[in-house]
């Protein structure tokens, strides 16, 4: 028996190494997006778009792992912290190149990340913020800082980092950064896997396979295993999924989830659900008043706990993302590093529900509106079944729908009760979700108004805590401070929807939502 | 006579233009939201979004802006796209070739197909073949045309795979191919709302007198039909088509966005999510310029067809 198991191992390891042996090179994957990119300068924007096709261009120091947990050596190959916590040094790896072949060096990355610590640099420059000076000499980096940053190692890997070539963004024609950024996006030269080659907006970009690329794929040779890759824009979800199943695609973003298990049935279809860091919540208004001087009572932490517990999220999982879904037990999501397993969550429990009602003001039940993106079908599934679901205990919603830029309108104003909302991460660390959506000096908690002296002390203590232990505690309490408060209505985290042909290999997106075609190939 | 009309048409043009710049500048301006949340996205500190605001310009008086506007405009500069930093005039130059490909093509397929159905239809007036083309298009007619333009799709892309599904292609013979699909949605559209015009257009031509006369000085049916019939008939066709094209241009919208084709219609849509001012402006101007001249032309194909039209 047990040498059967041996046999079958080995056979197993076999197998697999001969696999990873005949990874096929070349060919051109078409790849279809629902929009297209805006801007590709990495510091001067903060659009999907554009930040989930950057990396594919530009290279950071470090990079973010596949599984969205930590980070990885980038184009430093390794990075020492001192032991006061105030200085990082990085090691550059030898040889490395822009892909037109020019040699990145230490000044380059002194350059860019100067630039992008800028502070009117975008809305990203923060954080770098803890950096002071920084000094560069051969392979050698050395970040100075201001205080010990524990996210210095994600904030290093996330794409506002990247390194760009100094002399070629300098020479690009314009009068000042912002000018000549423009120039240079145009046609960027990065250190990427992939370098751009045509773009014709709207309709669709190619990418080319940088032939100075650093790393090296599972055959020992240079990445990446295609030639190119080929963005093409469809809009429309059923023309994405059309195209792909007629084989003009290899693959398509952003699949509607009542779609999934269709394509899962489909033998000529991979549809893969990639792990995100998406989180879906309904955001309260926790003013004691409204905008127009009325009561709030949304404002009662026991109105809001009572909301959360009328919510049946199995059931809206079920509705809404077709099982796709999965219940949200913190602000942040399962795969954000952190992520406290503890937490209870708000299981559905009508019986608690009324109990803290009756506890509470709002004894009669009250009206309530809430916000949702005209057009959104999940959004109005998602409503319609919390109509139904918070009738039990006495609220009636009200759904009032809204093009996005006017809901961002309305709720920059505070001008809202409660409004429909996704959060992914940029960033392979907690501090920037619960920046937004715990503290109210940043944007008043994503505009909820809620406040907490103790996470704001807890927040602050834990960006300079170098110690992963004592940090991890910090945010499990962080987490259950605001699990009581309630500011938002608990939801699920839902995936990334990819359908890809059957021949597509190593293609990745990661939680983060960066599209990884480094390792991607096309079997024959 | 005919050059000094429509040289006072094109002078009247003007003053018309003015008022829709300054309609639709007042009306993007009064949108909820502005342009640097759209592009700032939703977690943008107020600084970062006043800053914005600020760099662009939008935080200077609304007659300064829109003195400027017209300023630029005069020397031919429609400003710059707020979210994707290119000059609104590449954008449109880039676009709008794609519009004015698939409205031509979707007119001349509507046109073929319309003219002659509804001569057969007319032809054979109160037959089975007129009840079957007259029933046929009113059914096109009340289809919304995004379901006809998914059911096209599916069926000569997708499952015959005579046809690629979307896309703009390279080259002119690709772009005949790619757009052949979204061409007939739109051309189907366009050939329901002739027929019907023309049928009875033409049913009125050959019941008159004339038409009795030609036959009877012997000339060949095709050449009446031809000749006197269809020349006679086309004249409220053409009025119809010259309002229709001007709504066709306008009305790209749902085909681009379901057969992925990087024209206007799209480009004005993501403009107006993204209140990208500079766009939509630019853009409503070469909607109002292009509708102007469809319906000058289409008066002067009309006095050319009917000689008794007097331009004025």
């Amino acid at each position: 028996m047990k040498r059967l198991t041996r046999a079958s191992l080995t056979l197993v390891a076999a197998l697999t190494c001969s696999q990873a042996l005949a990874v096929t090179r070349g060919g051109q994957l078409v790849y279809g997006r629902y929009a297209d990119s805006l801007f590709l300068d990495p510091v001067l924007n903060d659009a999907n778009l554009d930040i989930w096709i950057l990396t594919n261009l530009y290279d950071t120091l470090l990079q973010p792992t596949n599984d969205g947990k930590g980070v990885q050596p980038g184009l430093a190959s390794r990075f020492v912290v001192s032991k006061d916590g105030k200085a990082m040094t990085l090691t550059l790896r030898p040889g490395l190149k822009f892909a037109d072949g020019s040699p990145l060096t230490a000044q380059d990355v002194k350059w860019s990340l100067d630039r992008a610590r800028q502070p009117d640099a975008g809305a990203w420059s923060s954080s770098l913020a803890s950096i002071s000076s920084i000094t560069a000499s051969g392979t050698t980096v050395t970040l100075n800082l201001k205080t010990p940053d524990p996210t210095l190692p994600a904030a290093l890997a996330t794409f506002n980092a990247a390194i760009m070539p100094q002399k070629l963004f300098t020479a690009a024609p314009g009068k000042n950064d912002a000018e000549k950024a423009k120039a240079f996006a145009e046609k960027p030269i990065g250190s990427g896997p992939f370098v751009l080659s045509e773009w014709k907006r709207g309709s669709y970009m190619v990418l080319k396979r940088n032939p100075y690329y650093w790393k090296k794929g599972e055959d020992g040779k240079a990445l990446p295993y295609l030639d190119s890759v080929r963005f093409e824009i469809i809009p429309d979800d059923n023309t994405r999924i059309l195209k792909l199943q007629a084989g003009e695609l290899q693959g398509a973003e952003f699949i509607p989830l009542s779609r999934v298990a269709e394509l899962k049935a489909n033998p000529r279809v991979n549809m893969t659900l990639f792990p995100s860091t998406k989180v879906n919540n309904i955001l309260m208004n926790n003013r004691p008043t409204l905008k127009d001087g009325t009561v709030n009572p949304l404002s009662d932490v026991k109105v809001r706990q009572a909301l959360n517990y009328a919510t049946n999220k199995q059931a809206l999982i079920q509705v809404v993302t077709y099982g796709t879904g999965k219940e949200m037990k913190s602000y942040m999501s399962s795969t954000t590093p952190l992520f406290d397993a503890s937490q209870k969550g708000y299981p559905y429990d009508l019986a608690k529900a009324k109990a803290l009602l009756a506890a509470s003001k709002f004894k009669n039940g009250f009206d309530v509106t809430v916000l949702a993106t005209s057009g959104s079908a999940d959004d109005l599934a998602l409503l319609t079944a919390l109509q139904q679901m918070w009738s039990a205990v006495g609220v009636r919603l009200k759904i009032e729908q809204l093009d996005a830029a006017t809901k961002t309108a309305r709720y920059r104003a505070n001008d809202f009760q409660m409004r429909t909302a996704a959060w992914t991460n940029d960033i392979n660390d907690p501090s920037q979700i619960t920046s937004y959506y715990a503290l109210y000096s940043n944007i008043e908690s994503v505009h909820t108004g809620f406040r907490s002296a103790e996470i704001d002390k807890l927040f602050a203590q834990s960006q300079q805590e170098t110690s992963r232990v004592k940090r991890a505690s910090q945010y499990r309490t962080i987490q259950s401070l605001y699990l009581n408060a309630a500011p938002i209505v608990y939801l699920y985290e839902t995936p990334y929807p990819v359908a890809l042909a059957k021949n597509v290999r190593g293609f990745v997106q990661i939680p983060l939502g960066n599209n990884i075609f480094a390792g991607a190939s096309l079997e024959k | 006579m005919h050059s000094n009309y429509v040289l006072k048409r094109l002078l009247q043009i003007i003053p018309t233009f003015l008022a829709v710049m300054l309609v639709v500048f007042l009306l993007v301006r009064l949108l909820p939201g502005d342009p640097a949340s759209a592009i700032l996205g939703d977690r943008a500190t107020e600084e970062i979004v006043a800053r914005t605001n600020r760099q662009l310009g939008l935080d200077r008086p609304l007659p300064v802006q829109f003195g400027l506007f017209v300023l630029n405009l005069l020397q031919g500069n429609l400003g710059e796209s707020i979210t994707l930093k290119i000059p609104v005039l590449r954008l449109i130059g880039e676009r709008l070739p794609v519009t004015l490909f698939l409205t031509v093509y979707a007119a001349a397929l509507g046109l073929l197909l319309a003219v002659p159905l509804a001569v057969l239809a007319a032809v054979r007036r109160n037959t089975w073949v007129d009840a079957l083309i007259r029933g046929v298009f009113q059914v096109g007619l009340s289809l919304p045309v995004f379901y006809v333009a998914l059911q096209l799709l599916t069926l000569l892309g997708a499952r015959l795979g005579w046809f690629p599904i979307g896309g703009y292609g390279t080259s002119v013979p690709e772009h005949f191919y790619h757009l052949f699909l979204p061409a007939l949605t739109l051309g189907l559209n366009l050939a329901a709302v002739l027929v019907r015009t023309l049928r009875n257009s033409v049913i009125e031509v050959i019941t008159a007198e004339y038409v009795d006369f030609a036959r009877a000085k012997g000339l060949r049916a095709g050449v009446i039909m031809t000749r006197h019939v269809l020349r006679n008939a086309l004249i409220p066709t053409v009025t119809l088509l010259g309002l229709n094209i001007g709504a066709l241009i306008g009305g790209a919208v749902i085909t681009e966005t379901v057969f992925a084709i990087p024209g206007v219609g799209r480009l004005m849509v993501d403009a107006i999510f993204g209140r990208d001012y500079p766009v939509i402006q630019g853009l409503t101007l070469t909607f109002a310029v292009l509708v102007s001249l469809v319906f000058l032309m289409t008066d002067l194909i009309h006095a050319r067809l009917d000689p008794r039209t007097e331009l004025s």
